[in-house]
């Protein structure tokens, strides 16, 4: 598997403020597939992620992402595990204010040595136009495509996406969508995303929900439909 | 990326540009006065190095009370020394000023020329540079000395002269009214001649040791030189020396005796010794007796007790004598009586017995020859009995005369038995008496023998005495020969002019003339450095607090970037990138501009040159000062935020990302009992501990500035205030040949001159005796020994002296070693003075009982100038002492200006930034409906409680920091024991100010804070 998890345990707090957000959730994620992981709000979907990228430490279990063992890894060599495999989409994009949109996917192109055409990038993620602009003369959406560009610069083999959408409207969470899809195709990108949007299941190969820091459900989507016919976004 | 995330640094700059520029303008402003004032120093201090050894600027000087003789200056430079006069010769060109008068030198302390050429005429001179400045006196002017005019051919400076003072111990310069003039040889003595002159020539003569010769070794040939009384043709000289010289003879003489006594004195202890050996010979001879002694009184004893028995016995016989006497008496008068009885009786027996034979006879006779018969047998035995009875009548008669002749004899026995016996008891109490007598005698004659005991123990001792007392009388005798010898040769020393030349010999080093514009940058030098670091290290950390601020709004970003692998150090340096290019831009400028503009080097270097007299001199930039300017603040500014960054981005990519706040100890604290509006203030305060803490250390920094620019204000202000209101005297008149009697209206005094070193300055200190009614100095009742003295405050602040400290002066020459215990300090900071008593200061210094060589008065006194070495009025010591207020008025003024605009400056930004943290949460407040005046209360009053915190920390903490670097580091080359204490009234003002700038700013930043409009930063936030 490209991505494995194996009764993973994450947990927060002490005492009366304990609260234990995963309970052993095992995943398997095959290379080139788009993931969605849902659950309802305090179900452990954005834990799973972070753990998975190495942004948090479990408390048990395995993280294997592309064959390296990511619950080993600290300071120096998780970063180089990030570097070398990773690109993140947040929902509130994240970007560096005072660069513009080509200078913030700059700053990750840096990252590797192998990097994608930017030039192309920008224009696959129409932002041409926009390359030269501060992200505060930005819409939302073009925001999050800049992020989006910025994660994908250094041609990762896993783009993990927390609530890409989350802060966009319909047509521009559409047009997101159809770009994490044609990305998906064109550069055989393994995605992972984690939303509490229902419709976003309907375009993805695997679909994981949770519930209560456990697998509810986890199943391989035989009726994919593209994203720009998603509905209810 | 590097360059990515620099154009991000550049824009952060930019967005923020108005507090970079404040920042970089404190930079600017700090590094151009550091960078001047180090550049200056070094210019100043290299220049004097270079000067110093082109102008063949001499190793020491000495003077001499007459000329050396071609000989004697020979025997020096014979060896390789070279020596050149320095005489000089004082002149009023009125009655302010004063000009010394010197040949233009040739081989040492030359004239280094500023402007104009040397004199080459006999009416042509060379003026000294300060007095040329400050008087305008220029080449080509005339000025006139007594009757002759010299024209002005050139202004320069010597480097002996580096500082013009008139006298060694002299502490401040004022140029506006002394100076030097050099003249040709010809003018020199034409000048001299003309007597003009406010005092006598002074010999002095500069050396150059050239290698071949050490300084003690010139002293020691210098010390040798004997010169002759004939040679000296001043009559204040001779008149002195006459007197001196009597002196020493009669001194001389007092050794001669003191020589002689000895002499007597070991000799009578020689005597004494015998005397008390013969004594304890007697002594022991008494001791050997005193057993002999104590058994013949012992016997005496038993005797007297016997006479005692035996007087007791033989009064007791007397008695019964009497007695028997008595009855003897009474027996024998008893006899006589029966005697006289028997006589009577015999009588009556002899009619009797007559009658008996008459009647036998008769009856013999009788007819009846019976009874005839009868009768006649009885008439013979009759007549026989009548003869019988004569017989025995003579008998008893011879009896009773017998009888009576033993009643008297009895009775004048008994008479005389009793007489004796009346003396008895006499007999017998005198016999116990003389017991009783003899019994004490014995007690009396065992204490006798312990006394004789004793005595002859301290026979004895007085014997080994007498014999220590005869050999140390002989020693003290030997002693005092050698004594007598050393006084002769301490005479010789003490009246040391009268064989030795030498008056004065100083190193150029201990010579507060030379190098010292040197010295005293010195110390501008190394306050600058650390200044400035301390300045750059603030700046530095202030906009660290900016950087730290940045991080925390791109908190999310961070993370993010952290989440695709960028890594911590790469951050790191991209945040640190623009305090580095902060600091090194404002570095490179403030040091560009202290380097290339007039207000730089060349204004701080003004300082010195309006202070003492210097030859031109290029400035100096070296490689450490460019490096100070164009390193020091970006590496500090690199290290300051590297410490502060790091640790801000050492979070994890999460945390970073949720943008969770790091729970920090002390902003936990409950805060309970406290309305909303000062609990919020003090949550406020405490969520912005490190803009606060960064106030108070700006604060900090500020006061330092302050301070520094108040204690030198106080200070300087002491200065003149003691110089005026402790000078009570008009006149002080300092003797070269005193008199023997003071002038009439004076008050005399002893003073000698002494050093005494304090953090690496050497001072002359005046021990000065004073007599008890002189009113000049209130110094209460002198100590009446030699060791004890009353301290003047400037010594007892200078060497942090109190009462009953011992300290030691060093004399001129540093030979001897005079040691004092502080009596008591008395409120004098005018001049470094100890004070004694006249008689004691006469005695501890060997001076005659009528010598002094100072007076003071309170008018001007008709004494010959020819007399004095110089006169010091107060209206010269009022003119003087404002020179140092005058000449630190513009360093105050700029210091207080920039301390202030460095709190301005920081805690703007700070309170700025503060508020703009803040600016979401004003919003919200904002939108509940707090009024401006609530919110200003909650965001910006509890700064008023830091501030005040922070003041009444830092104003006590700087002064103190600042009372302790003051004295040892700025102006520890300054010979003048004020303090810079300051009035309670100052730190209140200061206070006030701070109180006052804070209040500004806040007002300034409340318009900041109404401006605050909630829907936009809502809507930015959405």
């Amino acid at each position: 598997m490209y991505i494995e998890t194996r009764d993973l345990k994450k947990s927060y707090g002490e005492g009366g403020s304990f609260v234990q957000v995963l309970k052993g959730v095992s995943i398997k994620v095959d290379k080139g597939e788009m993931c969605v992981i849902q659950g309802t709000s305090g179900s452990g979907k954005s834990t799973l992620l972070n753990c998975i990228g190495g942004l948090d430490v479990i408390d048990s279990g395995n993280v294997s992402v592309a064959g390296t063992l990511v619950e080993g890894l600290k300071g120096e060599k998780l970063s180089d595990y990030r570097r070398a495999n990773l690109g993140f989409i947040f929902q509130f994009y994240n970007l560096v204010p005072n660069l513009t949109v080509r200078e913030n996917i700059q700053v990750c192109e840096y990252l590797t040595k192998e990097p994608l055409n930017m030039d192309e990038l920008i224009e696959v993620l129409g932002l041409t136009e926009h390359q030269y602009k501060f992200p505060s003369q930005l819409s939302g959406g073009q925001q999050q495509r800049c992020a989006i560009a910025r994660a994908l610069v250094k041609n990762p083999k896993v783009l993990l996406c927390d609530e890409p959408t989350g802060a966009l409207d319909s047509k521009t969470s559409r047009d997101i969508l159809v770009l994490l899809e044609k990305i998906n195709k064109q550069y055989g990108t393994t995605m992972l995303i984690v939303t509490h949007n229902n419709s976003i299941k309907n375009m993805v190969d695997h679909v994981i929900y949770l519930k209560d820091g456990e697998i509810y459900k986890d199943y391989m989507n035989e009726n994919k439909i593209p994203a720009s016919e998603l509905e209810d976004l | 990326m590097g360059w990515i995330l620099f154009k991000r640094a550049l824009r952060d700059l930019k967005s923020g540009v108005a507090r970079y520029i404040a920042l970089s303008l404190l930079i600017i402003f700090s590094l151009f006065i550091v960078i001047s004032l180090m550049a200056s120093a070094d210019t100043i201090i290299d220049s004097t190095v270079i000067s110093d050894r082109e102008l063949c600027c001499e190793d020491g000087e000495f003077s001499v009370f007459v000329p050396l003789r071609d000989e004697e200056l020979a025997k020096i430079t014979g060896r390789g020394v070279s020596i050149e006069k320095m005489f000089y010769v004082d002149y009023a060109l009125n009655e302010n000023q004063v000009l010394r008068a010197f040949k233009v030198r040739e081989n040492i302390n030359k004239i280094s020329l500023i402007d104009g050429e040397l004199p080459s005429a006999d009416d042509e001179a060379v003026i000294e540079r300060r007095y040329s400045e400050v008087n305008n006196v220029n080449v080509g002017d005339k000025l006139k000395i007594g009757e002759k005019e010299f024209t002005i051919t050139g202004v320069g400076a010597t480097p002996d002269y580096n500082t013009v003072i008139k006298k060694i111990s002299d502490t401040v310069v004022d140029s506006r009214y002394f100076g030097l003039i050099f003249v040709t040889p010809k003018a020199y003595d034409e000048l001299y001649d003309s007597g003009y002159s406010i005092a006598s020539e002074e010999y002095y003569y500069a050396y150059l040791l050239n290698g071949v010769m050490t300084e003690d070794e010139l002293k020691d040939i210098l010390e040798d030189n004997k010169f002759d009384i004939e040679d000296i043709e001043d009559e204040y000289f001779k008149e002195y020396w006459k007197r001196m010289t009597e002196r020493k003879d009669e001194l001389l003489d007092g050794i001669d005796e003191l020589k002689d006594g000895a002499e007597e004195l070991a000799d009578g202890a020689d005597e004494l010794r015998d005397g008390i050996e013969e004594f304890h010979d007697g002594m022991t001879e008494l001791h050997d007796a005193v057993p002999d002694l104590t058994d013949g009184i012992e016997a005496l004893d038993d005797g007297a007790a016997q006479l005692e028995n035996g007087v007791n016995a033989y009064t007791y016989g007397v008695d019964r004598i009497e007695s028997g006497a008595s009855e003897l008496s009474d027996g024998a008068s008893s006899m006589a009586d029966g005697t006289s009885k028997l006589n009577d009786g015999s009588g009556e027996f002899k009619n009797g017995v007559i009658g008996f034979a008459v009647t036998a006879n008769t009856m013999a006779q009788s007819e009846d020859p019976y009874i005839a018969g009868i009768a006649s047998g009885f008439v013979d035995p009759a007549f026989s009995l009548v003869s019988g009875y004569e017989q025995i009548n003579s008998g008893i008669k011879e009896v009773n005369g017998g009888a009576n002749s033993l009643s008297e004899g009895a009775y004048q026995l008994y008479d005389g038995i009793k007489s004796l016996n009346s003396n008895s008891a006499a007999l017998r109490n005198g016999a116990a008496e003389l017991h009783a007598g003899t019994s004490e005698l014995l007690e009396g004659a065992s204490e006798f023998t312990d006394g004789i005991d004793e005595l002859y123990d301290g026979s004895k001792e007085i014997k080994d005495g007498s014999v220590d007392l005869a050999k140390g009388a002989r020693e003290l005798s030997d002693g005092v020969n050698e004594l007598s010898d050393e006084a002769n040769d301490l005479i010789d020393d003490v009246f040391d002019f009268d064989l030795s030349n030498l008056l004065v010999f100083i190193n150029s080093k201990d010579n507060p003339r030379i190098d010292s514009a040197a010295d005293d940058v010195q110390i501008n030098y190394s306050a600058s450095i650390i200044f400035g670091i301390l300045l750059v290290v603030l700046f530095a950390y202030v906009i660290s607090v900016f950087i730290v601020h940045t991080i925390d709004q791109e908190s999310s970003v961070i993370g993010a970037l952290y989440s695709m692998g960028l890594k911590r150090r790469t951050l790191t340096m991209s945040y640190v990138a623009v305090p580095v290019i902060v600091t090194f831009v404002s570095g490179v400028i403030g040091t560009l501009i202290a380097i290339f503009t007039p207000a730089g080097i060349p204004a701080q270097m003004q300082d010195s040159l309006s202070y003492f007299s210097m030859p031109k001199m290029d400035i100096i930039v070296k490689p450490f000062v460019l490096i100070y300017g164009l390193v020091i603040p970006p590496v500090t500014a690199f290290i300051v935020n590297v410490l502060v960054v790091r640790n801000r981005l050492i979070r994890t990519p999460l945390s970073l990302l949720h943008n969770e706040q790091k729970a920090v100890r002390g902003k936990e604290i409950k805060i309970k009992g406290l309305k909303f509006i000062p609990m919020f203030r003090i949550r406020q305060m405490l969520r912005e501990i490190r803009a606060g803490l960064t106030v108070i250390f700006g604060l900090f920094m500020s006061l330092l500035v302050a301070l520094l620019a108040l204690n030198t204000s106080v200070y300087c202000s002491n200065v003149k205030d003691s110089y005026i209101n402790l000078t009570n005297y008009e006149y002080m008149y300092n003797y070269k040949y005193p008199t023997e009697e003071v002038p009439e209206g004076g008050y005399e005094a002893v003073a000698e001159s002494f050093k005494k070193e304090i953090y690496g300055y050497t001072f002359d200190i005046t021990v000065l005796g004073i007599t008890k009614d002189n009113p000049f100095f209130d110094t209460g009742d002198l100590p009446d020994n030699d060791s004890d003295v009353v301290l003047s405050s400037s010594v007892a602040n200078k060497y942090n002296l109190s009462v009953g400290d011992i300290f030691t002066l060093s004399d001129d020459k540093g030979e001897r070693l005079y040691a004092f215990r502080v009596a008591r300090v008395f409120d004098y900071t005018a001049t470094m003075f100890v004070f004694m008593d006249i008689d004691r200061c006469r005695d501890l210094f060997n001076e005659d009982d009528d010598y002094f060589n100072v007076v003071f008065s309170d008018h001007e006194l008709d004494i010959d100038s020819g007399r004095l070495y110089s006169t010091v009025s107060k209206e010269e010591i009022a003119r003087s002492s404002g020179i140092y207020v005058d000449m630190m008025g513009p360093m105050v003024t700029t210091m207080s200006v920039a301390s202030a605009v460095i709190f301005l400056v920081v805690m703007y930004l700070m309170v700025k930034m503060m508020i703009d943290r803040s600016a979401f949460n004003i919003s919200l407040v904002k939108v509940f409906g707090f009024r401006n005046r609530e919110v200003r209360k909650m965001y910006l009053d509890g700064n008023f409680y830091i501030i005040v915190i922070g003041a009444l920390i830092s104003i006590p903490l700087c002064k103190l920091i600042m009372d302790y670097i003051y004295p040892r580091y700025l102006v520890c080359n300054v010979g003048v024991g004020v303090t810079a204490q300051y009035p309670p009234v100052l730190f209140a003002l200061i206070f006030a100010v701070i109180i006052v700038l804070y209040l500004a700013i806040n007002l300034v930043l409340s318009g900041r804070l109404r401006k605050i409009n909630p829907a936009e930063i809502l809507k930015n936030r959405e």
